[in-house]
C-alpha cells in the first residue's frame, strides 16, 4: 500500500516538489496522483500538504505539520557502530559522513549537516540496528 | 510485514537486450535462502551442460543476501555467481562495501545476465528506468576510475548510485579477475570478472529505493543490540610487533587452546586481517616461497616489515562495510602513483610478500592498489608470480621469455613489472594472466609441480600443514581452493555446538598432534563449516562476524525474525547441506570429477618439511576427502552426490 491523494487536493504541487522519489504526478491546479510503484511511504507529502488531502498507507488522513516542527534524527554516537545503514537508507541523502581528510574520529560517523534538508521520514531511526538514532521534534 | 527478501530475480539477456522479471516462490527461499544458495538453485537449472564459461550460455549473477538491509549486523555482503572459467566448476565470490543493499533496493534479490553484448555496455537501474547503456567511454578504465565516472554521472539529489564493475583484467578476460565495488574492493575468486568481460558488461549502476522490510523489526534490533555489545568489548592488547612472539610461543608449546572468536575480533577491530601477518607465519599458517619454504625461511627479521602496526600507522580512517559494526577495513595513505588504497588484507600481504620472498612493504601497498584497480585477484596473482619465479629460478623460463625481466625470488621491481604485463596481457603476462594451471599447461616442461592450485583455483595463504581443515576444504568444496569456508580453527570460533547439541565440542586444551588424526569428529567439524558457510553466504553475512560465535552473532535467530520462519538451527543447517549438494551436483553435471580436485602433494607434507613450524607435518587428505563425501551422502569413491541424497534434499 502506498500513500494516496483525495479530492481535497488543489494541485499546488508542494508535495510533488518535496517527494524524494518523484512519485507524484498530475497537472497544476488539478488533483495530483501518487504512483504506488514508486512511493516509498516516507510521509513527507502528508505532512506538507496544506489541505490535508493526503492519506497514508493505512488509509488514515495525514496530519499537517509545520516543517520547522518535523522530527529530525538525533544521534547517540556512543551507541553508533559506524555501519552507515542510516546514510544508505536516507531517501534525500541529508545524512553525511565527513570527508576522510577532515574526519576527527577513528571511524566515519554520520551527522545531519542541515536540518532543513531532512524530510523527517524516520527511515534512519528504523534502520539503525542498535537504536543509536532517535527522531526528535525541533 | 515483510519477509526480508524481495521475492524476484531480474534476468537480462545481453544478446537480445531483453529484461525478464522472475518471481521466486517462497518455498525456494525456505530451501535455498537467497545469495549464493538462490544463485546455485537457479543456475543449476539454467546453465546448459558443457556451457563455455566465457560463452553466451553462461550466466553471471549478482546476488544480495537474505538478511541484507533487514536491521541485522554483519550482513552487507553481495555475491557474484556463475560457472567459473578458472576451474570449470560452480563459481562464486563475495565482497563487502555498500553494493549489496543496492541490489535489493532495485526490487530484486539478484540480477543475472546471460548472452553476450555486441559492444561494451553497463546496466543502469533507478526507480523509473532499467536499461543497458553504451559503455564505450568507460571501457578501458580501471575499476576505481570507472566507478567514479559512473557515480558522478548518475548522482542526483537524494541518491548516489552504487556501482560494481570490472577493471582491465576483467575486460581482458583474465581468468584470475574479479568484480569490484567501493573503490577497489573485489569479489575476486573463481575468475568471474572474466565472465563479465566476455559478456562485454562493464558495470552495474544501481540507484533504486525500494524498501527492504523484515518480518519483525523489533526482534531484529533486539538481537542486533545484544550482538553489538560483544563487538564493543575491546580491551587494549599487545603491540603489532609483539604478535610475532605470541605466534612463536604458540608454535613451541605442544598444546593448543581452543580459539574463541572474541580474541580474533579484538585483533580485527584493532588492525584488520593484517593482524595475522607475523603470527600466522610463526604458527605455520602462512605458505612461504611458493609453499616450498617454511617459517625458517621467513623469520621475524623478515616478517617484521609487515607487522600489523605498519598498516594502522598509515591508516587514515577505519572502513566499515554496510551494516558492519566491526570495521576491519581501512583507507591507507600511500606514496607514489596512488594516494590511497584500501588496507591490504592478510592474504594479499602474504601472497605478494612471503610467498614470493618479497621484503619491500611499500611494494605490497602499491601492488594491492594496482590489482584492486585492474580487478585482479591478489591471491591468485601472488601465486602466479611465485609460480613464474620458481620456473625462472629453475631455468625453465628465461630472460628471453620475460622480456628481460629478472624474475628471481624477492625481486620487487620484477614482480611489479610482471604484474603489469599480466594485467595488459603482454608477453609472458598473457599466459600468466590465466592463473597457474593454465600457465603450467602452456609452459609444460614439468612446471606442473610448481603450480599450486586445487582444480585450477590458487589456494589462499593458509597452510593445511598447520591446520588440516584448510587442506580439506581446499580440496572438497564445489568452489575449490577456498579459504573462507572452513578449518578446524573456524569450527572452534563458529561455536555451532552451542546451538546444535549433537555437534562435537572441541576440547579446551588439546595436543597439536591430534589435529592430524582422522576421526569422525574432524569430519563433523568440516561438514558443519561447509553447511554454515552456505547459510552465511545465503544471508549475505560476513565470516568475520560469524567468528564471534553462533550465540553472539545470532544468524539463526535473525533469519527467523527477518522471514517469520520458525526453523530450528538443525533445519537451517540442512539448508546449508542442500546448497552444498546442489553446487556439487552442478559440478558433476558439467563434467567435473571431484576426486581430481586435490591440493598438490607439496602443500600437504609430501615430502615432509625438515624445518620450520610445519616440520614433519602431513595430512591424510585422501581419507579426509572420502569421509567428508560420505558424511554429505556423496559417493565415497567419486565424491558425486548419490541419488538417495538428492531425493532426500529435493534436488532434481
Amino acid at each position: 500500500m502506498a500513500y494516496s491523494i483525495k479530492d481535497l487536493c488543489i494541485g499546488c504541487e508542494v508535495c510533488k516538489r518535496l517527494c524524494p522519489v518523484d512519485a507524484i504526478y498530475g497537472e497544476k491546479e488539478n488533483v495530483q496522483k501518487i504512483d504506488e510503484t514508486l512511493c516509498i511511504d516516507c510521509g513527507a507529502c502528508g505532512k506538507i500538504c496544506p489541505k490535508g488531502a493526503i492519506y497514508d498507507n493505512f488509509g488514515v488522513q495525514c496530519e499537517i505539520v509545520n516543517r520547522s516542527k518535523w522530527d529530525r534524527p538525533q544521534f547517540d554516537l556512543s551507541k553508533c557502530t559506524a555501519c552507515l545503514s542510516c546514510v544508505d537508507i536516507c531517501p534525500v541523502q541529508c545524512l553525511h559522513v565527513p570527508d576522510i581528510e577532515e574526519n576527527e574520529h577513528e571511524r566515519l560517523l554520520p551527522y545531519l549537516p542541515e536540518s532543513n534538508t531532512c524530510i523527517g521520514c524516520g527511515f534512519c531511526e528504523l534502520k539503525c540496528p542498535v537504536e543509536a538514532i532517535t527522531m526528535v521534534s525541533a | 510485514m515483510g519477509k526480508g527478501y524481495m521475492g524476484k530475480l531480474l534476468i537480462v539477456d545481453l544478446s537480445t537486450k531483453e529484461f525478464l522479471e522472475e518471481e521466486i516462490p517462497d518455498k525456494v527461499y525456505e530451501e535455498y535462502l537467497s545469495g549464493t544458495g538462490l544463485g546455485a538453485y537457479y543456475l543449476y537449472h539454467k546453465i546448459p551442460v558443457n556451457a563455455d564459461p566465457l560463452g553466451p550460455d553462461n550466466y553471471i549473477g549478482f546476488m544480495s543476501g537474505l538478511l541484507t538491509g533487514t536491521g541485522s549486523l554483519f550482513t552487507g555482503r553481495w555475491m557474484v555467481v556463475g560457472k567459473s572459467p578458472l576451474t570449470g566448476t560452480w563459481g562464486d565470490a563475495n565482497c563487502g562495501g555498500n553494493f549489496s543493499p543496492a541490489i535489493k533496493q532495485c526490487g530484486y534479490d539478484g540480477i543475472l545476465f546471460k548472452g553476450i553484448s555486441e559492444k561494451p555496455v553497463y546496466l543502469y537501474i533507478d526507480a523509473k528506468t532499467m536499461e543497458l547503456r553504451d559503455a564505450a567511454d568507460v571501457w578501458g578504465t580501471d575499476a576505481v576510475e570507472a566507478e567514479q565516472m559512473l557515480i558522478k554521472r548518475y548522482s542526483q539529489k537524494g541518491k548516489t548510485p552504487r556501482v560494481a564493475c570490472i577493471g582491465q583484467a576483467g575486460e581482458n578476460c583474465s581468468l584470475i579477475s574479479g568484480v569490484c565495488n567501493d573503490r577497489g574492493r573485489i569479489a575476486a575468486r573463481s575468475g568471474l570478472g572474466a565472465v563479465m568481460g566476455s559478456k562485454k558488461l562493464k558495470a552495474l549502476v544501481l540507484n533504486g529505493n525500494k524498501p527492504i522490510v523484515p518480518h519483525n523489526y523489533d526482534e531484529m534490533k533486539r538481537l542486533s543490540k545484544t550482538c553489538n555489545r560483544w563487538v564493543n568489548f575491546q580491551p587494549p592488547f599487545v603491540t603489532g610487533p609483539a604478535t610475532a612472539y605470541v605466534g612463536k610461543l604458540m608454535r613451541f608449546l605442544p598444546h593448543q587452546l581452543i580459539m574463541d572468536g572474541m580474541l580474533y575480533k579484538i585483533f580485527l577491530r584493532k588492525w584488520g586481517t593484517v593482524s595475522m601477518n607475523q603470527l600466522s607465519v610463526e604458527i605455520g599458517d602462512s605458505p612461504i616461497k611458493n609453499w616450498d619454504g617454511s617459517s625458517a625461511d621467513w623469520p621475524v627479521s623478515h616478517s617484521k616489515i609487515v607487522n600489523p602496526d605498519v598498516f594502522t600507522d598509515c591508516e587514515i580512517v577505519k572502513y566499515h562495510c554496510y551494516s558492519c559494526p566491526l570495521g576491519c577495513g581501512g583507507i591507507c595513505s600511500i606514496s607514489g602513483k596512488f594516494e590511497e588504497t584500501h588496507k591490504p588484507e592478510y592474504e594479499t600481504v602474504i601472497c605478494l610478500g612471503a610467498l614470493c620472498m618479497n621484503k619491500d612493504p611499500d611494494s605490497i601497498f602499491y601492488m594491492n592498489e594496482l590489482l584492486n584497480r585492474a580487478g585482479m585477484d591478489t591471491i591468485s596473482a601472488g601465486h602466479t608470480l611465485a609460480f613464474a619465479i620458481e620456473c625462472y629460478e629453475n631455468g625453465i623460463i628465461t630472460k628471453d621469455d620475460t622480456d628481460g625481466i629478472e624474475l628471481t625470488w624477492g625481486n620487487t621491481d620484477a614482480m611489479i613489472a610482471m604484474l603489469q604485463m599480466m594485467i595488459d596481457r603482454k608477453g609472458i603476462g598473457d599466459i600468466l594472466a590465466d592463473g597457474v594451471r593454465v600457465a603450467s599447461h602452456k609452459i609444460g616442461k614439468g612446471t606442473e609441480k610448481f603450480a599450486i592450485h586445487a582444480g585450477g583455483q590458487e589456494p589462499a595463504a593458509h597452510d593445511g600443514r598447520g591446520d588440516p581443515g584448510f587442506a580439506i576444504h581446499y580440496s572438497v568444496e564445489p568452489t575449490p581452493g577456498r579459504h573462507t569456508i572452513g578449518a578446524y580453527l573456524y569450527y572452534e570460533m563458529f561455536q555451532l555446538w552451542k546451538k546444535i547439541k549433537t555437534l562435537p565440542v572441541p576440547k579446551i586444551l588439546y595436543h597439536k598432534d591430534t589435529k592430524y588424526t582422522v576421526d569422525d569428529e574432524k569430519i563433523h567439524m568440516a561438514a558443519s563449516c561447509s553447511k554454515y558457510m552456505n547459510i552465511i553466504n545465503g544471508v549475505g553475512a560476513c565470516m568475520f562476524g560469524a567468528f564471534l560465535g553462533s550465540t553472539r552473532t545470532p544468524l539463526f535467530d535473525w533469519l527467523n525474525a527477518a522471514t517469520g520462519w520458525n526453523k530450528t538451527p538443525e533445519e537451517i543447517m540442512e539448508i546449508g547441506q542442500r546448497i552444498q549438494t546442489i553446487k556439487q551436483e552442478f559440478n558433476v553435471k558439467h563434467g567435473i570429477e571431484p576426486k581430481n580436485i586435490k591440493m598438490p602433494s607439496r602443500t600437504i607434507g609430501h615430502p615432509l618439511q625438515t624445518k620450520g613450524a610445519n616440520k614433519g607435518r602431513s595430512v591424510n587428505l585422501d581419507r579426509l576427502m572420502s569421509e567428508y563425501w560420505q558424511y554429505f551422502g556423496w559417493d565415497t569413491e567419486t565424491g558425486k552426490p548419490t541419488m538417495e541424497t538428492k531425493q532426500k534434499l529435493g534436488i532434481n
